[in-house]
C-alpha cells in the first residue's frame, strides 16, 4: 500500500538517507530500527510529506505522493518524535483543535476525542494544561492527536523515548490494539529492540542512511550466524559422555559451565536425538536442553559492529 | 478557520505576562507621560501670560488739531482737504491699539493694567509687570500724517519697554509690530477708515487658537501614539507565537492535516485584529475614564475614532500575517524577533509615535505620514480637530490597502512544506 523507491535525502551535500526501499502492506506492523542519527526521522518526514526527498519516490497504492501530498496526508497519522502540542492549551483543547484542522466532522469529533483519550488512558485529565503533564502523559496525548481522523497508516517516531514503564506499556498496548482490532497499518520507529520485537512482524534495520537488513524477526536472526548455542544440563557429570559428544560431527566446541555443558554446533544440526541416545547408554538423564535464542540486538551488533544505544 | 482564531486567542490569553504587557502597559505609559508632560505644558501656558501697562503719553485732541492745521498748510484742493479731514475725524489710532489689546483672544494671555508711568516703571523693575507699551506724544498726529498724507514717519510710533528681552516681550513686539503693519497696509490700500480689525497673529509655540476649530492636547497625542505603537507590538507578539509553534512542531502537525495555509494565516490575522481591537477599546476607555482625554466629544466623534482605529487594526493584522510567514521562513527565532522589533521601532520613530513629527524636516514628515501608525495618527488628530468626514476616506483606503497587500504577500510566501 505504501512504498519508497530509492528514497534519498542530502543535507548540504551530506547523504542522510541513501536510496532506501521500504514497503508497508495493508494491516502490517513494521519496525524501523536504527541507532541515533541513522536517518529514521528524516525518512519518516519524507514519507509523511514534511520534507521533499532529494531523489527517489514515495508511492501510495502505486501513485507518487511527491507532487501532491494531499492524498497521503489524509490516510496518514504521524506521531512525531517531539511533542507537537500547544503547551498553553489543555489536552482537550489540543485534541479539539487538531480534530478540527483534520476536518473531523463536527458531530463525531467530540466522540472521537473521548475515544482517543480513552485509548491513551488520560480521559480524566483532559481539562488540564499540557504543560502540567509528565513526559509520558505528553507522549500519550501526542499519539492521541494523530489518531483523531482514524488514519489507515500510523507512523510513530520513537514514541516511547524517555518515559516511565507504565506509560510505555500503555503506548505499546495502544499500538498493538490499533493494529489488531482496527487493522491499522503501523510503521514503528525505535531504538528499543524489544519493543520492535514485541510489536512488529517485519523489521528494517537502518544505519547511516542505509537499510542494512530487513525481514521477519526469524529471517533477521538467521543471518546472524551459522551456529547454534545449546545449553545442556545433565544429572551426572561423565567424562566419557563429554568425549562422545565432542566426537559428534557437527559439534564445533564444548565447554563445561557451572550448571552443565555449553555446546556450539552447526546451525539446525538437531543434536538432541543423538545426545539422548548417548546419555542413555551411560545411564545419565538430560535435565535441561535449550537452544539459546540470539536477539536482534545481537544481529545488529553483528551487522554494524556497534550496539543500538550507545 | 474559527478553530485557528480560537486557538491563537486562547494561547495568547493563557500567557498572563503578555496580556499584562499588551493591555496594561499602554495605559500606564499614557497616564505617566500625561502627568509628566501636562505639567510642563501648563507651565508653558502660564509663562506665555503677559502683564503689561498701556501708557498713553499722547493727547488725541491736540494731535487732531495739529493734523487739521497741517492739512490746511498743504497744497490740496479744498474738496480733497475736506475729505482728508473727514477721514481723520473717524480715525482714532490710540483707540485702535487699545481695542486691539482688549480683544478677547488677546486677553487670554495679556492683561492690561492702567497705572501711572512712575508706578509702571517700578513694577517692571521689580518683575510684577512684563512690559510697558508706551504710546508716545504726537502719536495721533504721526499716524494720521503717515496714513492720510503719505508722509514718512519721523520715529517709531509705539515703544515697548521691558526689563529683559524675554520671549514674551519678543512675542508682544511681534504682535504690536504686526498690528501697526496691518494698520499701514489697510490705509495704504485705500480703506476709508471704517472699523479696522486686525487679525491677531500669535507667536509660535503658544496654543494656536483658530475660531471654530478644536485643538488637540498632548494627552490626546500620547493616547493615539502609544496605543498605535502597542498595537504594532501585538502583531509581533502574535507572529512570534509561530516560533513556539514551529519549535514545538505543531506547525508540522498542522501541515500534515492538509488544511489550507490560508486558515493558519487567517487565524493569525483575525486573532490579531480581534486582540488589537480589544486592546484599543480597553486603552481608550481606561484613559478616558482616568484622564478624560477627550472631554465633551460627540457620539459622531467617537464613531469616527472607532472607524479609524478599526482600519488601523486591519493594517496591524495584515502585518502580523506577514510577520508569521517570515517566521516560518527564518530558521532562527532571534533573527525574527530582532527583525520585527527593528521594523516596529522604525515605524514608531518615522510615524511619530515617540515624538511629534512637526519639528522634523519635511521629508521625514512626508515619509512618516505613509507609515500605518503615522497615517493613523495624523488622521486621528485631524479628526479630533476638524471632525471632517471627507478627511477619512483617503487614509482609510490606504490603511485597508496596506493590510490587503501584506496579507497577499504573506500568502504567497507561506511555505507549503514544513522544515525539520
Ligand atoms: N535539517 C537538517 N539539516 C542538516 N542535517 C540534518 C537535518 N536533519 C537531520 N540531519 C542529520 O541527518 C542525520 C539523521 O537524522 P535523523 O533525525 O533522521 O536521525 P534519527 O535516526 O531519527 O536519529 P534519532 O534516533 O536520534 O532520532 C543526523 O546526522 C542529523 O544530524
Ligand atoms: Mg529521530
Amino acid at each position: 500500500m505504501l512504498e519508497t523507491v530509492k528514497l534519498s535525502k542530502s543535507f548540504k551535500g551530506k547523504k542522510v538517507v541513501d536510496e532506501i526501499n521500504i514497503y508497508l502492506d495493508a494491516g502490517e506492523s513494521v519496525g524501523l530500527l536504527g541507532p541515533n542519527g541513522a536517518g529514521k526521522s528524516t525518512t519518516i518526514s519524507m514519507i509523511s510529506s514534511l520534507i521533499r526527498p532529494t531523489s527517489g519516490d514515495i508511492k501510495l497504492d502505486g501513485k507518487s505522493t511527491i507532487k501532491d501530498p494531499s492524498e497521503i496526508r489524509k490516510v496518514l497519522g504521524v506521531v512525531p518524535q517531539e511533542i507537537a502540542l500547544y503547551e498553553e492549551l489543555t489536552a482537550y483543547e489540543n485534541l479539539k483543535f487538531f480534530g478540527q484542522t483534520y476536518q473531523v466532522k463536527k458531530d463525531i469529533l467530540e466522540g472521537r476525542i473521548q475515544e482517543v483519550l480513552e485509548m491513551v488512558g488520560l480521559k480524566e485529565r483532559q481539562k488540564e494544561l499540557i504543560k502540567t503533564f509528565s513526559g509520558g502523559m505528553k507522549r500519550r496525548i501526542n499519539i492521541a492527536a494523530a489518531l483523531l481522523h482514524q488514519p489507515k497508516i500510523l507512523i510513530l517516531d520513537e514514541p516511547t523515548v524517555g518515559i516511565d514503564p507504565q506509560s510505555r506499556n500503555h503506548i505499546l498496548e495502544t499500538v498493538r490494539e490499533l493494529n489488531k482490532t482496527s487493522g491499522t497499518t503501523v510503521l514503528y520507529t525505535s531504538h528499543y529492540m524489544e519493543e520492535v520485537e514485541q510489536l512488529c512482524k517485519r523489521v528494517y534495520i537502518m544505519d547511516r542512511g542505509k537499510i542494512i537488513a530487513s525481514g521477519s524477526k526469524e529471517e533477521l536472526l538467521s543471518i546472524l550466524s551459522t551456529e547454534d548455542t545449546i545449553q545442556v544440563q545433565l544429572s551426572n557429570r561423565s567424562e566419557s559422555l563429554i568425549d562422545t559428544i565432542k566426537s559428534f560431527s557437527n559439534v564445533f566446541q564444548l565447554d563445561e559451565t557451572n550448571v552443565g555443558l555449553r555446546i556450539i554446533s552447526k546451525k539446525n544440526s538437531n543434536l538432541l536425538s543423538k545426545l539422548v541416545l548417548a546419555s542413555e547408554k551411560e545411564g545419565i538423564q538430560i535435565v535441561n536442553y535449550q537452544v539459546e535464542i540470539p536477539s536482534l540486538e545481537d544481529v545488529f551488533l553483528h551487522l554494524t559492529g556497534k550496539t543500538l544505544r550507545d | 478557520m474559527s478553530s485557528f482564531i480560537k486557538k491563537d486567542i486562547l494561547v495568547f490569553w493563557r500567557d498572563r505576562k503578555e496580556i499584562l504587557m499588551a493591555l496594561l502597559l499602554p495605559i500606564i505609559l499614557i497616564v505617566i507621560l500625561n502627568f509628566a508632560f501636562s505639567g510642563l505644558f501648563k507651565d508653558d501656558e502660564e509663562a506665555i501670560h503677559i502683564d503689561i501697562a498701556l501708557l498713553v503719553a499722547d493727547d488725541e485732541k491736540v494731535g487732531k488739531e495739529q493734523f487739521e492745521h497741517a492739512v490746511k498748510e498743504t497744497e490740496l484742493s479744498p474738496t480733497e482737504k475736506e475729505k482728508v479731514l473727514d477721514e481723520a475725524a473717524n480715525l482714532n489710532p490710540v483707540g485702535l491699539i487699545h481695542d486691539f489689546l482688549i480683544n478677547p483672544e488677546i486677553q487670554d494671555w495679556i492683561t492690561i493694567k492702567e497705572i501711572s508711568e512712575q508706578e509702571a516703571t517700578k513694577q517692571v523693575n521689580n518683575g510684577d509687570l512684563d512690559a510697558i507699551i508706551r504710546i508716545p506724544e504726537g502719536f495721533t498726529y504721526e499716524v494720521l500724517s503717515v496714513v492720510l498724507l503719505d508722509e514718512r514717519p519721523n520715529h517709531i510710533p509705539v515703544n515697548i519697554l521691558a526689563k529683559d528681552p524675554s520671549t514674551e516681550v519678543g512675542a508682544l513686539q511681534d504682535i504690536v509690530h504686526n498690528f501697526v503693519h496691518s494698520l499701514n497696509v489697510q490705509f495704504a490700500l485705500g480703506s476709508t477708515g471704517e472699523t479696522v480689525y486686525a487679525e491677531p497673529v500669535l507667536p509660535q509655540g503658544g496654543r494656536e487658537v483658530v475660531e471654530g476649530i478644536d485643538t488637540y492636547s498632548i494627552s490626546q497625542y500620547f493616547t493615539i501614539a502609544i496605543s498605535t505603537l502597542f498595537a504594532l507590538f501585538l502583531a509581533q507578539t502574535v507572529a512570534l507565537k509561530t516560533v513556539t509553534e514551529k519549535r514545538e512542531r505543531v506547525v508540522n502537525r498542522i501541515l500534515l492535516t492538509n488544511s489550507n495555509p490560508i486558515n493558519f494565516l487567517l487565524g493569525k490575522t483575525v486573532s490579531t485584529f480581534i486582540l488589537v481591537c480589544i486592546q484599543m477599546v480597553i486603552t481608550f476607555t481606561a484613559v478616558q475614564l482616568l484622564l478624560s482625554v477627550f472631554p465633551g466629544k460627540t457620539l459622531e466623534f467617537w464613531v469616527g475614532l472607532v472607524v479609524i482605529m478599526i482600519a488601523f487594526s486591519l493594517t496591524v493584522a495584515g502585518l502580523s500575517s506577514l510577520f508569521t510567514s517570515i517566521v516560518l521562513h527564518l530558521s532562527d527565532s532571534n533573527t525574527a524577533s530582532g527583525l520585527f522589533t527593528l521594523i516596529i521601532m522604525g515605524l514608531g520613530v518615522l510615524g511619530g509615535s515617540f515624538f511629534p513629527l512637526e519639528g522634523l524636516p519635511n521629508v521625514f514628515q512626508k515619509i512618516g505620514e505613509w507609515t500605518p501608525n503615522g497615517l493613523t495618527q495624523t488622521t486621528a488628530i485631524k479628526w479630533i480637530q476638524f471632525s471632517d468626514m471627507s478627511d477619512l476616506f483617503f487614509p482609510l483606503t490606504v490603511l485597508t490597502a496596506i493590510s490587503i497587500v501584506c496579507f497577499a504577500i504573506s500568502m504567497s510566501i507561506f511555505p507549503n512544506r514544513g522544515r525539520i
